[in-house]
């Protein structure tokens, strides 16, 4: 069998150990897949969608309830945004609970925490681009966070919010970003992402001579994998997409600044939950980019992993990074359960 | 492997059917773009059973959304209704200039009799003046009975009454229990009042507390009745309407309560009144709005210190006295306002130029009266659309006293048996 354009796109073959899904949990993958769905979903979306204050919470009922099949695609468009972010995260567990962070994948690791703070930009602005009652706490809250940065804050805020208040400017702002700034930043960094893979040998796993079992699967058993976990998830997030519609509310009223009961979304409850707690900036900007500054400096903390430890999980050396990203993710999911409650 | 990839491509085909399946129960969207707004809405799509809401307002025009508000496009109910105004009474005081108002619809000039907005929410049945200034008094909380407050605050800057504003009754300000236990019990009744929760009540204020009829009222003729509610606006206003509000019971002054009544009447005449009120035969086989006039019911554009003072037809305004033939008009020009009147109530009357028409004292057109050649008097009910001829009383053997001629007077008697 000649391998395809796809085939290419793999290794002629990698260790099986480290192939089998309950090492890699399939999230890198998945991450491409789902990436690949917002990528259809959302060019479809564009036809719809009209970003002026005005307009685009009336373009989005328009897609949702009187375009054929347009509530589906908004729908897929949500569920694997939500999914995308989940995956990332769990991709990025798995990185560090196999040690697969440390040199040579040191520089790959820094490019994947920069894709997930991307994902994370990419759902705040997609939330808000909905314009309507509904993305009132993303919008005030998360526009407002950047005036409490000392010195930098005002004119960080002008520029991301294009003028003194909300409004048009902003909306167009928050478009460009989503379908164009950030997206093109995802699609390169994601294909550098992918091509590090290889160039830093491969998925981490045990020199040849410490494996206990050198077996290796070739990249058309690869490609079949994939193959089958696209299907399922499709599968999956077609089932959802029927059954869950995404959240939609109507237009803003008027531009106002209060919050009112608003809530934010689901990815951010845990800030709010935050800035519950203490002041705006150190609640709501410094201790986010601590989190981010602390995962970005564990493979500079935890250098090494001994060879024999790598590919596996849990690996014993890496007990201290482990630790640290274990307590971020508990903390992280913490807030966000004790907002949701509320 | 091959068998494992055909296998959960089964299970995707079998979503995607799913989801084919789940865009196919969606409603067929059902599109509507009244010429008044250009804008399409989609409310018929679930709507379509709701019966036309008067002549004066065709769906085709109007659409729904002018009025009610609410999401024109969303096809979901939580949202399609989530911006709806006044709830299921968009005309509710609070609301009501965005819904029914405007200066070419119901906020228009005094001078052409448009300006019912205005009026309503200056007229006694709204603001309650009277009925604060009385309880506040009796309890010591002002020192006459001079309007100062009403359910809400309210401005009239071309005053004819001399009070240019009524400021909003606070109970917290009230230091009195009485007028506490008045306030937590008596204040949900009135036009500008928020009503008592539950969609049975969601109706007793603003305009549709006397257009708007209940399904008891009215026969009802869509799913909304099986909640009590009708989609109706109308001129023709059943004395049973009236009654959701009046003749329901009795005020308690010791507890500050409102007793509703326990009797259950079987005909009219022991619907209509209180059980010791004296009151002629007209007055139980007529209408309510067959004698009382517009700005007596929805105001004169001045704010009042009570109901007294707005309420004046009696007896004699179309049965005369003894020296005076009622007022009367003949209608010589086509814009007169009694042809509007009767237009809006179509059916109940056919009135030409040159017919003569009772008028009240303040020059208020009777428009359903008609004075015949014979010289007597013909009344068309506006509801029951039924015919009652009727005579002065100059000429006839009344011995009534020249200076007692109010309707207690007659009363006297006159009043009807029960």
């Amino acid at each position: 069998m000649r391998p395809n354009f796809f085939h290419h796109l793999h290794p002629p073959s990698i260790p099986a150990e480290q192939s089998r899904f309950r090492y890699t949990l399939g999230a890198g993958g998945l991450g491409i897949f789902l990436s690949l769905v917002l990528l259809v979903t959302g060019a479809l979306e564009m036809f719809f969608y009209i970003p002026s204050p005005e307009q685009a919470a009336l373009s989005v009922q328009t897609l949702t309830y009187l375009v054929p099949y347009g509530g589906l695609i908004r729908n897929l468009h949500y569920w694997a945004a939500q999914a995308l972010v989940v995956v990332t995260v769990v991709h990025l567990l798995r990185v560090i609970f196999t040690g697969s962070f440390v040199p040579p994948r040191r520089f790959n690791y820094l490019l994947g925490l920069g894709l997930l703070a991307l994902i994370l930009f990419l759902d705040f602005t997609g939330y808000a681009l909905r314009w309507d009652e509904g993305v009132r706490w993303a919008l005030v809250a998360g526009t407002n966070l950047l005036k409490t940065i000392p010195s930098l804050g005002k004119s960080l805020y002008g520029l991301v919010v294009g003028g003194s208040t909300l409004g048009a400017a902003t909306l167009i702002r928050f478009y460009s970003w989503h379908v164009f700034g950030l997206t093109l930043a995802v699609v390169i960094l994601g294909i550098w992402h992918a091509f590090r893979v290889r160039r830093d040998g491969g998925i981490a796993a045990p020199p040849p001579k410490q494996r206990t079992n050198n077996a290796r699967i070739s990249r058309f058993e690869l490609v079949r994998r994939e193959v089958l976990a696209m299907l399922l998830s499709a599968a999956a997030l077609f089932v959802l997409a029927a059954l869950l519609p995404a959240p939609i509310a109507a237009p803003i009223q008027a531009a106002s600044d209060s919050l009112g009961e608003a809530r934010a979304p689901w990815f951010f409850l845990w800030i709010q939950q935050l800035l519950r707690l203490g002041n705006p900036f150190w609640m709501g900007v410094a201790i986010p980019l601590i989190a981010l500054t602390t995962f970005a400096a564990l493979p500079y903390l935890f250098e090494t992993l001994p060879t024999d430890q790598q590919g596996h999980w849990f690996p014993r050396a890496g007990r201290g990074a482990q630790a640290i990203a274990a307590g971020i993710v508990l903390a992280w999911l913490v807030l966000t359960i004790l907002e949701s409650l509320r | 492997m091959k068998r494992t990839i055909s296998f959960a491509a089964g299970i995707l085909v079998l979503a995607l059917v799913f989801s084919a399946w789940a865009e196919a129960r969606r409603p067929q969207p059902m599109p509507l773009t009244p010429t008044l707004t250009g804008e399409t809405e989609y409310c018929l799509t679930c709507h379509a059973d709701l019966e036309e809401i008067s002549p004066s307002h065709p769906v085709e025009t109007y659409g729904c959304v002018v009025c009610h508000g609410g999401e024109r496009l969303a096809l979901d109910a939580d949202l399609a209704h989530s911006t709806m105004r006044g709830g299921k009474n968009p005309s509710d005081l609070a609301v009501v200039e965005e819904s029914c108002g405007g200066s070419d619809c119901h906020s228009g000039q005094a001078a052409d009799e448009r300006d019912h907005i205005q009026r309503v929410l200056t007229s006694v049945q709204a603001t309650y003046a009277g009925a604060i200034a009385n309880i506040r008094y009796t309890f010591g909380a002002q020192p006459d009975l001079n309007a100062y407050l009403g359910t809400r605050a309210v401005q009239d800057t071309t005053t004819q009454t001399g009070i240019t504003s009524l400021a909003a009754f606070d109970p917290a300000r009230e230091t009195n229990p009485a007028l506490q236990t008045f306030a937590e019990n008596c204040l949900e009744c009135h036009l500008n009042s928020e009503p008592r929760p539950g969609d049975e009540y969601a109706r007793f204020s603003g305009c549709a507390a006397c257009h708007t009829p209940t399904a008891t009222t009215f026969p009802p003729r869509s799913r909304d009745a099986a909640e009590g509610l009708v989609h109706t606006l109308t001129t023709a206003i059943p004395y049973t309407q009236c009654n959701t509000c009046h003749n329901r019971g009795n005020y308690d002054l010791r507890t500050m309560t409102f007793a509703p009544r326990d009797d259950q009447p079987a005909d009219r005449i022991h619907d209509y009144y209180q059980p010791i009120a004296q009151f002629t035969r007209c007055e139980w086989t007529l209408d309510c709005i067959d004698c009382h006039t517009r700005s007596e019911s929805m105001g004169d554009g001045d704010i009042h210190n009570n109901q007294k003072e707005i309420q004046y037809v009696q007896c004699r305004t179309c049965h005369g006295t003894l020296d005076e033939l009622p007022h009367t008009r003949t209608l010589t020009d086509p814009n007169d306002l009694a042809f509007r009147l009767a237009a809006l109530n179509q059916g109940a009357r056919h009135l030409e130029l040159g017919d003569t028409i009772i008028v009240t004292e303040t020059g208020e057109p009777l428009w359903n009266t008609r004075q015949l050649p014979d010289g007597t008097f013909e009344l068309v009910g506006k509801a029951t659309r039924q015919y009652f001829t009727f005579r002065p009383v100059m000429g006839t053997a009344c011995e009534q006293k020249p200076d007692e001629q109010e309707s207690r007077y007659c009363h006297q008697c006159h009043s009807a048996e029960r």
